[in-house]
Order: C-alpha cells, then structure tokens, then sequence
C-alpha cells in the first residue's frame, strides 16, 4: 500500500515540481547566479558560498518554504482521496481505515525527505566548496580558526591591524594606516615611544591583546564554511521541520475533508502566528504559546544559525524567543506529531465514505 | 472465481448460510429523515437480485451501510454470513462494490488506480488488475489516463474494480447510469456471465426495464421502507391484467363495457381501448368481454392481453400505497 500511495503522490507534477523548486531549485539558482557572479566579477561579487550564505539559506530559506511545501504534500496526501472519490473505493476493500490512514505517512515522507536532503546537499557542497578564501571579522581579514590563545597570540603580532581594524577602544593619536586617528577612550601608561606622541609598542600590543579578548566571542562565532557539525544539525532540523510540516499537513486535511483551507492555515501558523507567538510574550497564555511547534523547533536549531524569528546575529544577539526550555521543546515536537497523527486518523475512521 | 480456503469454523458457518445479504430492522437516520427504515433484506445467493425504488428511496443509503461506508441506527446485517461490521474485513474481502458514480485519481492511468485498490487487498489481487481490465473491455485503454475516460469507461473501470478481490457477492448502485444503449446491452451481459459464475449480483435502479431484463428477484423500496421483495415471476403474478382492444366506436364500446360487471378500469384511446383487469381474473371474463362488443355491434379488429411489466407492477404497487395515505 505504501509504494502505490508513494506513486500516487508522485504522478501528481504540479505538486511535484512545486516541491522541486523550492527544495532544491531555489537554493541551486541562487548559488549558481553567486557562482557565475563570482567567476565573472570577482572583485563586485563576493564567493559564492561561505558560512554567512549556508546559514541564511538554511534558517531562512529552506526552513520556512520546507515547511509550507511539505505540509502541502501532507493535506494533498490526507484530502485527494476524499475528494476525488477514491476514498469509498479503499473502504470497500474491507482494509482497516487506520492502515489506509497510516500507510500515507511513509509514502509522503519518501518524497519530502530525499528531496529536502538533495536541496541541503546542494546547499552544502556549493558553501563549503565555494567558500572565502579568508576569513572576514567586521569587514577585517583574519586568520580562520585560531583558538583564543592563538588570536590573542596573533593580536600582539599585529596590534595597529587588529586596533585600527577590529571593533574596541583605541589608545589616542594612534596613526592607522587608513587614514583614521583611532578615537577610542585614550590608554594612558607605559613610555612614551618618542617625540611624535605615538603610544609606544607595548602600549599597543596590550591595547591589542585586550581588545581580542573583548572580541574572540564574535570571532568563534565566524567561520568561513560550515562546519560538518553544524551542516549535520542543520541537516537534520530542516528535516525534522518537513516531517512536522507533513505530517501536521496530512493530519489536518484529513480533519477537515480538503486541501485548500489547510493548506492556507499552514501558511498562516508559520508565517504569522509563529513568529507573532515565538517572540511577544503575552500574559496569561505563555504556556499555550509554549505549545506553537515553531516556537519548539526555534529552540532546537542548531546554535550556529541565526535565531529563527527573533535575536540578532549568531553568538552576540539576546535572543527574543518566549523562553522554553531543550525537553519541553522535544516534547511539544513530538505530542505535535502525535496529536495530529491520532486526530486525522481518527477523522478517517469515523468519516461517512 | 476462487474459493477461499476455509479455516475458521465461523468461515464454514459463514458460507453455509444461503443468504448472500441479509439484513434485519436495519435503519439509517440523517437527522429528521429515515433514509433506511426498518429494513428486512434478504438476497439468496447465486441470482442477480434488484433493488428498486424511485429517487431518494434510500436505495444508496442502504448500500453504503452494507459496505461499511456510514454506519447503521439499529438493526443486524450480513454479507455472505459474516455478520456486519463485526466481521467487515472478512465479509468484505470477497465483496466488489460501486456506489454512486465510480470517481478515481485522474492524474492516473485506469491500470494504475486499480493497482492503489489492489494494494489494499490481498496479495492476490495484484495479479487480477490485468485480467479484470480485459474482462471490461478496457485492456486497450488501461494505460490512459483516468481523466481522458468517458462515463461509460469510468463505470466499466468500477466494475474492473469490483472484481479485483474475485467477489462472491456484487453490488453495484446505479451500474447503468451515463451508459448508452450499446453500454447498457454489454453491462446487462456482463451480470449475467457473472451470476452464471455462481456469483451473486445486487443491482440498484430506478430503471426496470432494465432490472426486468437482468433480475430473477428484486425488493422494492420506497421512502427507506421495502414495500414487496421476491422473485419477479411470483410477484409479477399478483399484477393486473392487461388488454388492448382495437376496435370501431371505442366511446361505444366503452360504454357497454362499462354497463357489465367485469370490473374492469377502460381507457379509451383513437384506435380502441386499453382495459386493465384485477389480478387472478379467469380467461373466461376475455371471452366475455369478446361477446359484450361484438353483440354491441361493435367490430373487433384485435384483442390482445398485454405481459405485466415490472413497470407497470411498480406503478400500481406504489399508486395503491399513495391511496391508501
């Protein structure tokens, strides 16, 4: 039953190709405009890949259009039958109705699975493949990778680089290369270097220092690809979020007896209700508002991306989700996959066929 | 067709028991209406058995409670002996149905819709996709999709459908609907060749003619309630009796008639006369009505008894349940 309900979602090409394109032909054409960009204008158009792509198209991108294409799949897998009169068919067959049921949930998520994996795998391979050659920290060129030992090391190498350039306070009448004076509060201490009012190289090598440690924080947090950890996570929590998607989509088409409306309110709950209940605390309903999956699912991405609907940038930003904590969020994940399973299979079980 | 092995004592009980449908005070209520009331079906086996009744008896509503598509107020069903719903999987497993107009994915090929309903089934019926298409006349087009078919084809690909389980027990609601004369002639045979297989066909219509054609024994249902059931000869045998009288002066004629006491219902028309008789009347009473016009004067051309019709059965049948309300 679970081969031929997976050939009867697949003959069906408009859905099909809707699913294509935003899996895998959203990210494929982005990246291969940035490719053909980068090859003919390397100097305007930056590289292609890197972490700072991997980590919008991920949390951005693939996340949200992974869940609507994948909750389309489910109401069209829990609605077609009904409303193109196959359903009396499969009941007169005498099989139990809670199989009919079931057998849908590995046929749709034969197809949104590998095709989620195929678009991540493009994703992945283009931001490690194509990546910056160096590694960029608030528009400066540092070495990539160094531990905080390392960075401060390399900050005493290279204090005028790292005052002039990386964000901190900096000693007065410093000369930058750039033309810039510094600004920063004045350091007093230690000999002068001279005549012409410069601090001395002590003085900047511990201004350096002191400014690296200030900013390894936001340096660890910059990569220059992903790392095979963080496209592993990534990985499996966009997945994660297209099962959500399908099955919630399957279990709520079955509810109501069609595919438009829940296909609408699917759009609904993750494009408004999530990001409105994920990030406003409103009194008295905290609790209810612990229970939205979005929320559940923001609270499990991976620490490298940025934070779903709400905080700044990776690392540095405070987070302005609804506090939730690592298990409630698993267990809202999991009662959503549950409930809505039990409530379509249900609604089939008892429906007039 | 296949006889399932046997292995259960409830099984052997099961196919043992002569009726292939058999229901017992079976209603079905939507709300206020009563679409199934009270209903006390029995259909034998092995016959093609019609269920006849006007738009809105509640024909269909009594099919989709015997197939498990809505569920039942009160009363007791089977199908083939095995006790509905208790035993629907059973009961079901060698049952082909259609309900309504036969609707399939239209994205898919007939072949491949009937392949999704042969996965539902046993392991068997997988390899019943092919010869049911042939056996419907739709091997050439199987590999079509659904959605380039016409009515006759999607009727003919609910039939296909019905077999994939190789029923003992048919039912098909409306099975002639959208069909033309050509289509109507090839599903009266194919009911025919499958009652000749020993299989049981239900047929429900509001055509009956055509049921008159294809049935030995039919119920009738009006307003959710069977009003008479039986085999069509014994019931027919209670019917009126028909003459058509061509002749000269039927005013006249009529009035003579009239001034007799053979208890007949006249009804004129420009050749002559159309004479009903209450059912059980004796040849002797054509004779006499023979003698009434021609001593009348009146000249004869044709006196001819008329077959009772089905039709014409169900008409009276109903029209004396309308009286008597």
């Amino acid at each position: 039953m679970i081969a031929t309900r997976f050939m009867e979602l697949r003959k069906r090409r408009g859905l099909m190709i809707a699913l294509v394109l935003v899996n895998i032909g959203i990210p494929t054409i982005f990246l291969t405009v940035r490719l053909i960009a980068h090859a003919v204008a390397p100097k305007s158009y930056g590289p292609a890949g890197g972490y700072d792509i991997f980590t919008n198209l991920v949390a951005g991108v693939m996340y949200v259009f992974g869940f609507i294409v994948a909750a389309t799949l489910g109401c069209t897998a829990g609605s077609v039958d009904l409303t193109e009169g196959m359903f009396r068919h499969l009941v007169v067959t005498g099989r139990s109705r809670l199989a009919l049921y079931l057998a849908r949930i590995p046929a749709g998520l034969g197809i949104v699975v590998p095709l989620v994996a195929i678009g991540f795998t493009v994703v992945c391979t283009v931001c490690v493949a194509a990546a910056p050659t160096k590694l960029y920290y608030e528009g400066a060129v540092v070495p990539a990778g160094l531990s905080r030992t390392g960075f401060l090391a390399w900050a005493g190498e290279n204090p005028t680089y790292v005052l002039c350039d990386l964000p901190g306070p900096v000693p007065g009448n410093l000369a930058c290369p750039n033309g810039s004076s510094g600004g920063g509060p004045i350091i007093r201490g230690g000999p002068s270097s001279g005549g012409s009012g410069q601090p001395s190289a002590a003085v900047l090598k511990a201004a350096a220092i002191e400014n690296a440690a200030r900013d390894y924080p936001g340096y660890a947090a910059t990569f220059r690809s992903p790392s095979v950890p963080l496209m592993i996570d990534s990985g499996l929590w966009l997945e994660l979020e297209a099962i959500i998607g399908f099955i919630v989509g399957l279990g709520l088409a079955s509810l109501m007896g069609q595919r438009t409306v829940p296909v609408v309110l699917m759009i609904v709950l993750e494009l408004i209700l999530t990001p409105i209940f994920s990030t406003a605390v409103i009194p008295h309903v905290i609790n209810l508002q612990r229970g939205v999956v979005g929320l559940a699912m923001a609270h499990l991405e991976p620490g490298g991306l940025p934070l779903a609907f709400g905080g700044n940038s990776r690392g540095s930003g405070v987070s302005q989700l609804v506090p939730e904590s690592t298990a409630v969020a698993v267990c809202v994940v999991l009662a959503w996959l549950v409930g809505w399973t039990v409530l379509g299979a249900w609604r089939m079980m008892t429906r007039d066929a | 067709m296949s006889t399932p092995a046997l292995l259960d004592p409830s099984d052997k009980q099961a196919a043992s028991n002569q009726w292939a449908v058999e229901t017992h005070g079976l209603t079905k209520r939507f709300g206020q209406n009563v679409a199934v009331n009270d209903v006390e079906l029995l259909v034998p086996r092995g016959c093609a058995f019609g269920y006849l009744g006007p738009n809105g008896a509640g024909k269909t509503t009594l099919i989709r409670v015997l197939l498990g598509l809505t569920h039942a107020d009160a009363g007791t069903m089977s199908l083939l002996g095995y006790p509905v719903p208790k035993r629907r999987g059973a009961a079901l497993a060698r049952v082909g149905a259609i309900v309504d107009e036969p609707r399939f994915h239209g994205h898919l090929t007939g072949r491949q819709n009937l392949r999704i309903l042969a996965a539902a089934r046993e392991h068997a019926a997988r390899d019943r996709v092919g010869p049911s298409l042939e056996r419907v006349g739709l091997a050439h087009r199987a590999d079509d999709k659904v959605s380039k078919y016409s009515m006759g084809m999607r009727q003919r690909l609910g039939v296909a459908a019905c077999l994939l389980g190789d029923p003992q027990l048919l039912i098909l609601d409306e099975p002639m609907n959208g069909l033309d004369p050509a289509g109507m002639y090839e599903m009266r045979d194919m009911i025919l060749s499958l009652v000749a297989e020993g299989r049981t066909v239900v047929l429900s219509s509001h055509l009956l003619d055509e049921v008159e054609r294809t049935c030995d024994a039919v119920a009738i249902v009006d307003r959710g309630h069977i009003i008479r059931q039986g085999p069509i000869s014994e019931l027919l045998a209670g019917a009126s009796l028909g003459l058509q009288v061509e002749c000269s002066e039927p005013s006249r004629a009529r009035g003579l008639l009239e001034s007799t006491n053979v208890g007949a219902h006249i009804e004129t028309g420009d050749q002559g006369l159309g004479i009903t008789l209450p059912a059980g009347t004796e040849r002797d009473v054509i004779a006499e009505i023979n003698r009434v016009l021609v001593e009348g004067g009146i000249a004869v051309y044709r006196l001819q008894q008329v077959q009772a019709s089905l039709e014409s059965w169900f008409l009276q049948v109903t029209s004396r349940l309308g009286a008597s309300e």
